[in-house]
């Protein structure tokens, strides 16, 4: 589903270059669930955010299903974004003004759904997330793990078919960071591709494969066995 | 202690350069407006309050209720003050002020004309000077002025006259055909007085002092009364109403007499009577004046109150370590409401300066000398005092109690949340209070604007572009002289014609006279002007029926307007021509001889009143000169020196009859130009607040945009999201606006007979206007953080 080649991205302040990537190679394929990982500085926040169409590298391709997306201007990327991919942060980023429910309807307004039909899918994704009796509170109000699990339920309800993850666990304490890994492995078995950048082998051990970054480049890939032979 | 927070409060206005010029900016031009609104207003305040008794001294002025109107008079009969001496106990003195006018020959030592002069002059009983203790310098004020013939002179005018006013007293001059001896010198009168007194003649000369009539008023014979102390004004009623019973035994008056008495104070103020200065400046502007300058005050408190409460989060860290610290909520109010009197101090310093250079405006404005001397008025000083705090107090205040209100635990650790708290509430209502100020404003002054300019375009029924009124004197050897002086002029190329008169159309001072029409009389006064038979050409009015003036002057005619025969219900105007019309209870029965169309004949505050043409060349007090448009100062100087050969021992005195309609309008001229003035400078404190503001949601709001923009928002729907806020609140201020602009505008309005139709269209103009505005303040700010790249907002901290 997504191929990428020779992407490279150079972040210029006065006195440094720092080369972020430096010609990164790699591919997902539909349904498949990616970690990256690597040491802190390695350039996987921001593949995520080039994959996420949030910043722009300097050079490279960037295909997804065939598309090429680092041509396209500023309207075509927003358009395609929201259309296709689907966001889950560290920090959860809800709003903090709109309860759960409207948190959750917030990207299906962006992609002008129409009300009942926005209603109906933010009340079945509210059900699926386990989250029913919380649509009416506002973020402040739940614990972190529930935080997340709005969060996921944000970046899924319009059915996306990429949903990237940046450390979808680093707030939460463990027991709900599995609480949100199995979320994820259950929405892949559903067939939604997921990228996630990660620090902790643990969380990286629910994907099917985990990409190690170093210095911007693409150190070494590791499939996963046990997840991977079901998606085989 | 001082010094540390001395410290933090200045790098703090540094790191925030931008709002601080915000609140300095708005904060000093608000008090720079109302400090000059403060000079005026105790400038204007200031007239007449010299005199030791002001609090008893009250002029006697004179009304008269008809059936369809109320007229007003400062002045009184003549046997007024005599009568009043005799009949009223509980008055300290009486005294009586006659205007009157002439020219002054002042002769040197050998004989030789040293100065020829048209003055003023005002023939005074010794009495006033116990009423009103002008200061004198030489001479005694109770004896100086008893015996005819006598005179006192200002300072300025005894040294104009002799050079040195220590010499004045026992010289004399000529005034008219009197000889007159000066008898003192009293100080410059000032210039904030109602009676701009320079020459005083003793009352016992006066000619008409002994007129014995009680139906003839001149608005030139004025009096004042000084109350026994301990006396009440209104004790005064009853003895009044005595009074009015005894002298005006006339049944057939047309009027019912009436008289008031007027304290000292309101002179200046009460247009309906006037005084002899001929400056007013009615309670009504000086009230509007000062809710202009709370207003202005207001709205930039409001931006401080904002912009401080806005700024507070990123203060909280600071409160929380002081409180952390032993620091108590008394002192951190303390500290912040110090903080915000430094600002208003500064603020103060730029705005004294800002005052400074307004001041000449000012003072060409209002045509006054009005100084900002604190030495001379230290009452200046007080007010800025008095300003400073208050300032600090109402902006600082509100923001001082919530910051110092911070729970330290929250607040050491950035966590304070005012965006759903009182904080963004009371926000929005200051922002609804200022922008429904500054609406009220830009509408009133857009509407003003149409008032003036339909009365500058509107036709007045006749033309008086180009014509000369050229004075012309009154004593019975000079009007001899009118008809050589006509010809002369009317030779004099670059004239097209000339006409004796004693007023144009359009003249502020009417006589009113009742009058018999075919034998009855009427229940209405008729105005009436002397003309010759060229006056009509002159002034291009039309004759609608019967003829002009003929020009054999022992001939007497009458020619009356459209409104005098619409008073008597007369239809056709051919009914009038040949109907006989007597005037103020003489037997002369004369002939209307034609009807002319409708003219304004005063302002365009008033309605047409009914006008009466009396052919008289002899009792002209000017003639007109219409001329060509061609060259007309060449013309004027020709004219000038044909009447300086006609009349040498005369002066020379001429203007412009459309300069004199302007004279009408100059109120109007300073209320337009001072609501320009502020509506400006509140149209600028409000945006630049609301730009303050909206840099701070903007800021606020960077990470929930960059958040929505994620999930797939566009520039366009961000920056519509945050402007739209700001876009009701503004829109809310001109839907509270509209009412209340409406009422004062139609209350102002309705001074005006003559005025535009009050339609929405002002309104909705100024809300177009104020909205475009408001989206462009906003959208400025709202779109570059929109276009903001939302990885660095989502970047964690």
């Amino acid at each position: 589903m997504i191929k990428i080649e020779n992407l490279e991205k150079v972040y210029k302040t006065e006195e440094v270059e720092t080369t972020a990537l430096n010609g990164i190679n790699m591919h997902v394929k539909a349904g498949e669930f990616v970690s990256i990982m690597g040491p802190s500085g390695c350039g996987k926040s921001t593949l995520l955010n080039v994959m996420g169409l949030l910043d722009k590298p300097e050079s490279g391709s960037y295909k997804f299903l065939e598309t090429e997306l680092l041509t396209m201007n500023d309207k075509e990327r927003s358009n395609f974004r929201k259309r296709n991919m689907g966001f889950v942060f560290q920090n959860f980023n809800l709003i903090d003004e709109l309860t759960v429910f409207e948190n959750i309807e917030l990207p299906l307004i962006y992609n002008k759904v129409a009300a009942p039909e926005r209603k109906r899918l933010v009340n079945e994704m509210i059900e699926r997330m386990n989250i029913v009796n919380r649509s009416g509170h506002f973020p402040q109000q739940l614990s972190g793990g529930q935080q997340q699990r709005v969060a996921v339920a944000r970046a899924l309800v319009t059915k996306p078919k990429l949903v990237l993850a940046d450390e979808p666990t680093g707030n939460l304490d463990s027991s709900h960071g599995n609480e949100v890994m199995e979320l994820l492995c259950e929405l892949n078995e559903q067939g939604t591709t997921i990228v996630m950048v990660t620090h902790s082998s643990h969380d990286a051990s629910f994907s099917n494969r985990i990409i190690n970054l170093k210095d911007g480049h693409v150190i070494s890939e590791k499939i996963n066995k046990t997840r991977s032979e079901e998606l085989i | 202690m001082f010094r540390l927070n001395l410290k933090i409060a200045l790098r703090n206005l540094w790191k925030h350069k931008g709002y601080t010029f915000i609140n300095i900016a708005g904060l000093s031009i608000g008090m720079a407006s109302c400090i000059l609104i403060f000079i005026f207003v105790r400038y204007q305040l200031s007239f007449d309050q010299q005199f030791a008794n002001k609090d008893r001294i009250y002029r006697v002025v004179s009304s008269w209720k008809y059936a369809d109107k109320e007229d007003f008079q400062s002045g009184v009969p003549r046997p007024l003050a005599a009568a009043m001496r005799n009949d009223f106990g509980m008055l300290e003195e009486v005294a009586a002020l006659q205007r009157a006018g002439g020219i002054i020959k002042v002769k040197d030592q050998s004989g030789k004309l040293r100065l020829k002069t048209a003055e003023d002059v005002f023939y005074i009983e010794p009495g006033f000077f116990r009423i009103f203790d002008y200061p004198w310098l030489e001479g005694n004020p109770q004896q100086a002025l008893v015996q005819p013939n006598t005179v006192a002179l200002s300072q300025k005018m005894a040294s104009r006259f002799f050079g040195d006013w220590h010499k004045a007293v026992g010289q004399t001059f000529q005034y008219r055909d009197k000889t007159l001896k000066v008898t003192g010198v009293f100080a410059d009168i000032p210039d904030n007085n109602s009676n701009p007194i320079n020459i005083a003649i003793a009352y016992a000369g006066y000619e008409n002092k002994d007129m014995k009539e009680w139906y003839t008023v001149s608005s030139s014979s004025e009096v004042y009364i000084l109350l026994k102390k301990g006396v009440n004004i209104a004790d005064l009623e009853g003895p009044k109403n005595a009074f009015l019973k005894k002298y005006y035994t006339d049944k057939e008056s047309n009027g019912k007499e009436d008289h008031f008495f007027q304290p000292l104070a309101e002179l200046h103020k009460d247009a309906n009577y006037g005084n002899f200065s001929g400056k007013i400046m009615e309670k009504s502007q000086l009230t509007g004046l000062i809710a202009i300058g709370v207003f202005l005050l207001l709205t930039a408190c409001i931006n401080f109150i904002n912009l401080a409460t806005a700024q507070a989060i990123g203060r909280s860290k600071e409160i929380g370590v002081r409180k952390v610290m032993g620091g108590r909520r008394k002192q951190l109010m303390v500290q912040f409401l110090t903080e915000t009197l430094t600002i208003t101090i500064f603020a103060l310093l730029i705005a004294c300066v800002l005052t400074e250079a307004a001041l000449p405006g000012m003072i060409g404005l209002f045509r006054e000398n009005i100084s900002f001397s604190i030495m001379d008025h230290p009452v200046i000083f007080v007010f800025m005092i008095v300003l400073v705090l208050l300032v600090s107090l109402v902006a600082g205040f509100y923001p001082a109690m919530v910051m110092s209100g911070f729970n330290p635990m929250l607040a050491i650790r950035n966590k304070v949340n005012l965006g759903n708290s009182g904080g963004a509430v009371l926000r929005k209502v200051l922002v609804v209070m200022q922008f429904t100020l500054t609406i009220i404003l830009m509408t009133g002054t857009f509407i003003i604007m149409k008032q003036m300019k339909y009365i500058r375009e509107k036709p007045l029924g006749f033309n008086p572009s180009a014509i000369a009124m050229v004075n012309v004197p009154g004593d019975s050897l000079s009007r001899l002289k009118y008809k050589f002086l006509k010809t002369k002029v009317e030779n004099e190329t670059g004239v097209r014609m000339a006409s004796l008169c004693s007023s144009g159309p359009s003249s502020m001072d009417v006589d009113d006279i009742n009058f018999s029409y075919n034998g009855k009389k009427p229940g209405f006064h008729v105005g009436s002007k002397y003309a010759d038979a060229d006056y009509f050409k002159t002034f291009d009015l039309k004759v609608i029926s019967g003829k002009g003036f003929s020009g054999n002057d022992s001939l007497q005619e009458y020619i009356v307007n459209e409104t005098f025969l619409k008073k008597l219900n007369i239809v056709s105007p051919e009914d009038a021509i040949g109907q006989k019309v007597s005037l103020g209870g003489s037997a002369d029965q004369i002939s209307i001889v034609g009807v002319v169309k409708d003219f304004n004949n005063t302002n365009l505050r008033e309605a047409i009143s009914p006008i009466l043409f009396h052919k008289n060349s002899r009792k002209a007090t000017v003639i007109a000169v219409k001329m060509n448009t061609q060259n007309i100062p060449a013309t004027m100087k020709n004219i000038e020196a044909i009447w300086n050969s006609v009349y040498p021992d005369h002066v020379y005195m001429a203007d412009f009859m459309e300069e004199k309609i302007n004279k009408y309008y100059e109120n109007e001229r300073v209320i337009g130009t001072l609501f320009k003035a502020f509506a400006l400078v509140i149209v600028f404190i409000s945006f630049i607040g609301l730009f303050g503001l909206i840099s701070f949601v903007a800021t606020q709001r960077t990470k929930e945009m960059a958040i929505r923009k994620v999930l797939g928002a566009s520039t366009l729907e961000l920056v519509n999201m945050v402007n739209f806020s700001f876009m009701t609140l503004v829109l809310l201020a001109n839907l509270m606006a509209w009412p209340i602009a409406y009422l004062l505008i139609n209350k102002w309005l309705s001074g005006y007979a003559y005025r535009i139709e009050l339609n929405i269209w002002p309104f909705l103009i100024v809300t177009s206007v104020s909205m475009i505005a408001t989206l462009l303040t906003v959208s400025f700010r709202s779109f570059s953080a929109a276009r903001a790249n939302p990885v660095d907002a989502l970047k964690d901290e």
